[in-house]
């Protein structure tokens, strides 16, 4: 009781010191960090500079759309752009931040202050360094600027565009409020940026992990290819209920031109990098005519930290600064201490994209033979032995080697008869086989495993429950073999090889199992590398001469595409480009080439976005509009010939992608509309 | 301790809820908005799908000064053509409504109003409105569905509401204007469980969808068309259907379905 008296008393203490006049106490407190200390030399521009950087929006190992920004929980690149599916991710982006941490919004305004702050305080100190390292500083604070509003223009389309420091409380709030701009201005912006950024920075990084001309020019020429696109494909827009300003979308009178000025410069940005001869695809163990060194070399370069490819790369390091990308991607078969496994599972839609394995004409691939029965294996690693090296840099296929391990994937033992082939197995209550939407969706629903129709009274499949639940067979040689493999796919356990093919794409191949945990994870992410930049020339090239644009004097358009494309299948062990490539289909060739090399990295998906297909592209009978649907891959082995087969089919889970098109925009988010009085939400929204 | 604890705990809360004691100065919203969709030219409801691709509902309280741009209050109308709201705080109101017919906001490519067919009414009581649109389609069944092997056939006819005469006259001055809006892009026939059957609620194992190209479609305009369900609907399920079509043109950026009816099938 006593206690509580001197606890009021102090209470009552504390707030009464707090209304001391002002006055006397306005000095600069000398436990805050003043301009004076930073400004002054390298190592205290190099504090600035990490607290820009820590808010930097770099899509890496801490990024998803699901938690947005800096949070490494559940990171699986690629589960948004289709080509993986896991079991906490796998949706169409149609907003951000969801899951948490609320949409890019707020952490945007407080880098463009500092980079603002930087810009325009920073002139002061000049005199503390030399003309060059200045330079650079000021650059760092446009990469920053150009950064940001790029991460924001491909989000929302038009934004705000605060270019100098709000001064506040010394102006008053109401004063302080900017409408949003149009999507062209913002874009003018990027541009604008990128260009201050690319004459200041330094061509060499003067320290490990800061920007330099070459890593300005790479982000301008993605960027670019950004507003290009949307001045070219995008058909939403409309003019803000409060201002009145075309918020998202190109006038129909600007767009055209607009498309060809920004395919320009991301041509020319790629170029000027390209013509630098500083950077150049890895090829390290590269040897023609090897796919084994084919492989391991793509396998390499995402290890490698001097690789020439690397143009911009994010580093990690235990214990200051790490992520759970092995945590939560690791084989189930190797899963680690934390209980996370195969969250990023490649969907075969993807797989499909690459060479080297029987495909029917329509580009699926071909499991069935010519009698309508499964094709057999010897072995379960027989159907990709001639697939790219660069299918299985990426992609773990089943029967794969990692960490030394044979990766065990099998999602059933088929024990019926197999003299005769064996038929499709999607079939309920002897009906013709059904492998649309409304067909089976779990194997446990099919008649082999439910010994009905052809198979009554003759269970034929025999499954596993989960990692530790498994229905056995008993082989003709007497050993005892589990229905699912030990990466599945189980019946009711997503943390497994979900869709018949684990990510192998940025696992440590090296990483010790016993460090395979959360917040343990230290490689390197690499946010922009010389194959982009390839890749940026040559749809640069492509839109451009769709557009009947001149090259510029000396550059073949023809020729820079088909160097840069033939380069990227040579070094990944494609089929080798033969053709020109020219109009539509040309482009299209080139687009596909994107695909399959910046899988995983945090680009297909805005690449979707920008070309505006994701809405529309036909996904196995479906539009996203509608909601669609991926694939899976199933190996089953048959215990009566010893050999293997596969079912391709929608992914059991049915995970649902749907997208319409006027969630190309972000909604801005609800509570900034409100407050502010010049702030638009998306029209027609 | 933990005693005291407890007491400083209770303290604190006491506190908390002393903040709270301001008595809210607004009475609870109480007036109620009814309203209908109309076509202007036969008075027949114009149906719509239940969600964000049907007739959305806009209120803007004009009467409101503390917002110099009056927020957006968005709601849905039912399937049938009809919407209501009970929870309205008095005062004057813009209701405007966008759907699958001629928007009744019309604003050139630079924003200035062309034409303004929204209403300005005060919500006091019960009021009640009756918006009179200009349809794009009009979806009717012809003769009742049949059902056999889990399968549902049903015909219907597919007629422009709209003339496309009128339809440019309107659309046109808006911008960008091309004939290829006019084309009829999509026929559907949606299957569900739930009586709300539509673009947001249909079970994609049994629904259909025909696409058309450019103007293939016309052809068909006023005909009879056949559309059967897709897979096999399990026997003594009962479903309900409803037919949709849209044309290449978008309201406030969603292309949006015309419909028919929703009609209960009972699976044999």
């Amino acid at each position: 009781m006593k206690l509580k008296y001197l606890l009021l008393s102090i209470l009552v203490s504390g707030s009464s010191l707090i209304s001391c006049k002002k006055g006397y106490l306005d000095i600069a407190p000398m436990n805050v960090v003043q301009d004076k200390d930073l400004f002054s030399n390298e190592a205290g521009m190099a504090v600035y500079l990490s607290r820009i950087y820590s808010q930097m929006p770099f899509e890496d190992f801490k990024y998803s759309p699901a938690r947005q920004f800096f949070d490494d929980w559940l990171v699986t690149p690629g589960a948004n752009e289709g080509a993986s599916l896991g079991r906490d991710a796998g949706t169409a982006m149609t907003s951000e931040g969801w899951a948490r941490n609320g949409p890019y919004w707020g952490r945007a305004f407080n880098l463009l202050r500092d980079a603002n702050y930087l810009i325009e305080n920073l002139p002061d100190y000049k005199s503390n360094f030399s003309q060059e390292i200045y330079n650079h500083y000021i650059g760092e604070g446009y990469f920053a600027r150009a950064m940001v509003f790029y991460a924001l223009a491909k989000r929302y389309g038009g934004m705000p565009l605060v270019t100098s420091v709000l001064k506040y409380p010394e102006v008053s709030a109401d004063k302080l409020e900017i409408p949003r701009s149009t999507e062209e201005e913002t874009w003018n912006q990027v541009l604008s940026d990128f260009d201050s950024a690319i004459i200041m920075l330094s061509p060499v990084s003067p320290k490990r992990g800061y920007a330099n001309k070459y890593v300005a020019y790479g982000f301008k020429s993605e960027a670019m290819l950004f507003a290009g696109s949307v001045a070219k494909y995008n058909k939403i827009t409309g003019l803000g209920d409060k201002t009145g300003v075309r918020v998202i979308g190109f006038d129909p009178g600007t767009a055209a031109a607009a498309s060809k000025k920004y395919f320009r410069e991301a041509y020319n940005a790629a170029r000027e990098i390209m013509k630098s001869g500083k950077y150049s695809l890895y090829k390290k163990k590269w040897s023609a005519n090897d796919k084994e060194a084919q492989y391991q070399n793509m396998v390499d370069m995402f290890f490698d930290i001097s690789s020439p490819e690397n143009i911009y790369i994010k580093e990690y390091q235990y214990p200051d600064l790490t992520h759970g990308f092995d945590a939560y991607n690791i084989p189930r078969q190797l899963m680690g201490g934390n209980g996370y496994s195969a969250g990023n599972c490649p969907t075969l839609d993807f797989v499909e994209l690459f060479d080297g394995f029987a495909k029917n004409p329509d580009s699926t691939i071909k499991v069935f033979d010519n009698k309508g029965t499964y094709t057999m294996f010897d072995n379960v690693t027989d159907i990709f032995a001639n697939a790219e090296p660069r299918l299985r840099a990426n992609v773990i296929l089943p029967g794969d080697v990692f960490k030394g391990e044979v990766m065990e994937v099998r999602r059933g033992i088929f024990t019926g008869d197999a003299s005769n082939g064996i038929s499709p197995l999607r079939v309920v209550n002897g009906s013709a086989p059904n492998y649309t939407v409304s067909g089976p969706s779990n194997y446990n629903e099919v008649d082999a495993y439910k010994a009905v129709g052809a198979f009554a009274g003759k269970k034929s499949l025999f499954l596993s429950q989960n990692g530790t639940t498994h229905e056995t067979v008993v082989l003709p040689n007497g050993t005892t073999m589990n229905g699912g493999g030990k990466n599945g796919p189980f019946t009711s356990d997503a943390t497994c090889a979900m869709t018949g093919f684990m990510i192998r794409k940025w696992l440590n191949p090296n990483m010790p199992q016993t460090l395979v945990l959360e917040a343990r994870s230290e490689q390197f992410f690499i946010l922009m590398r010389y194959a982009e930049i390839l890749l940026n020339a040559a749809e640069a090239a492509s839109e451009l001469m769709l557009a009947g644009e001149a090259a510029p004097a000396g550059d073949d358009f023809q020729q820079i595409a088909f160097d840069a494309i033939k380069d990227i299948r040579e070094r990944a062990g494609a089929y080798p480009l033969t053709a020109p490539l020219t109009g539509q289909p040309g482009l299209e060739i080139i687009r596909k080439e994107r695909r399959k090399e910046l899988g995983f990295e945090n680009k297909t998906l805005w690449d979707i976005r920008r070309w505006r297909t994701q809405h529309s592209d036909v996904l196995n009978g479906f539009t996203q509009s509608d909601g669609a649907y991926y694939k899976g891959l199933y190996p089953f082995y048959s215990s009566t010939t010893g050999k293997y087969f596969f079912d391709a089919g929608l992914d059991e889970g049915r995970r649902r992608f749907r997208l319409t098109e006027q969630e190309y925009y972000l909604l801005i988010p609800d509570g900034e509309v409100a407050k502010s009085p010049v702030i638009d939400q998306q029209p027609g929204r | 301790m933990k005693k005291i604890f407890y007491k400083i705990l209770v303290c604190l809360s006491a506190t908390i809820i002393f903040f709270s004691c301001k008595k809210d100065n607004y009475p609870e919203p109480q007036e109620t908005l009814k309203g209908s969709v109309v076509d202007a030219a036969t008075g027949e409801p114009v149906l719509t799908d239940q969600g964000s691709e049907g007739t959305r509902i806009r209120l803007r309280e004009l009467s409101w000064k503390e917002t110099t741009v009056p927020d957006n209050f968005d709601f849905y109308c039912m399937k049938e053509g009809i919407f209501q709201d009970t929870k309205i705080f008095q005062g004057h109101y813009n209701v405007r409504i966008d759907g699958a017919f001629i928007p009744l906001l019309r604003k050139n490519i630079q924003g200035d109003t062309l034409a303004d067919e929204t209403k300005y009414v005060d919500i006091k009581g019960v009021t009640e409105v009756e918006f009179k649109v200009q349809p794009f389609l009009k979806v009717e069944w012809i003769g009742e569905p049949t059902v056999s092997n889990g399968k549902i056939t049903a015909t219907v006819k597919i007629t422009r509401a709209v003339s496309p005469a009128d339809f440019k006259e309107k659309i046109e001055p808006m911008g960008d204007y091309s004939d290829d809006m006019l084309n009829v892009t999509d026929l559907r026939l949606f299957v569900s469980e739930v009586p709300f059957v539509g673009y947001r609620d249909w079970d994609n194992r049994y629904s259909t969808e025909s696409d058309y190209g450019g103007n293939s479609f016309d052809a068909q305009l006023g005909q009879p068309v056949t559309l059967t369900t897709q897979g096999t609907i399990p026997a003594g399920r009962t479903v309900f259907i409803r037919a949709a079509a849209r044309i290449n043109y978008a309201t406030e950026n969603i292309k949006r379905h015309n419909y028919n009816e929703a009609k209960r099938i009972d699976l044999p």
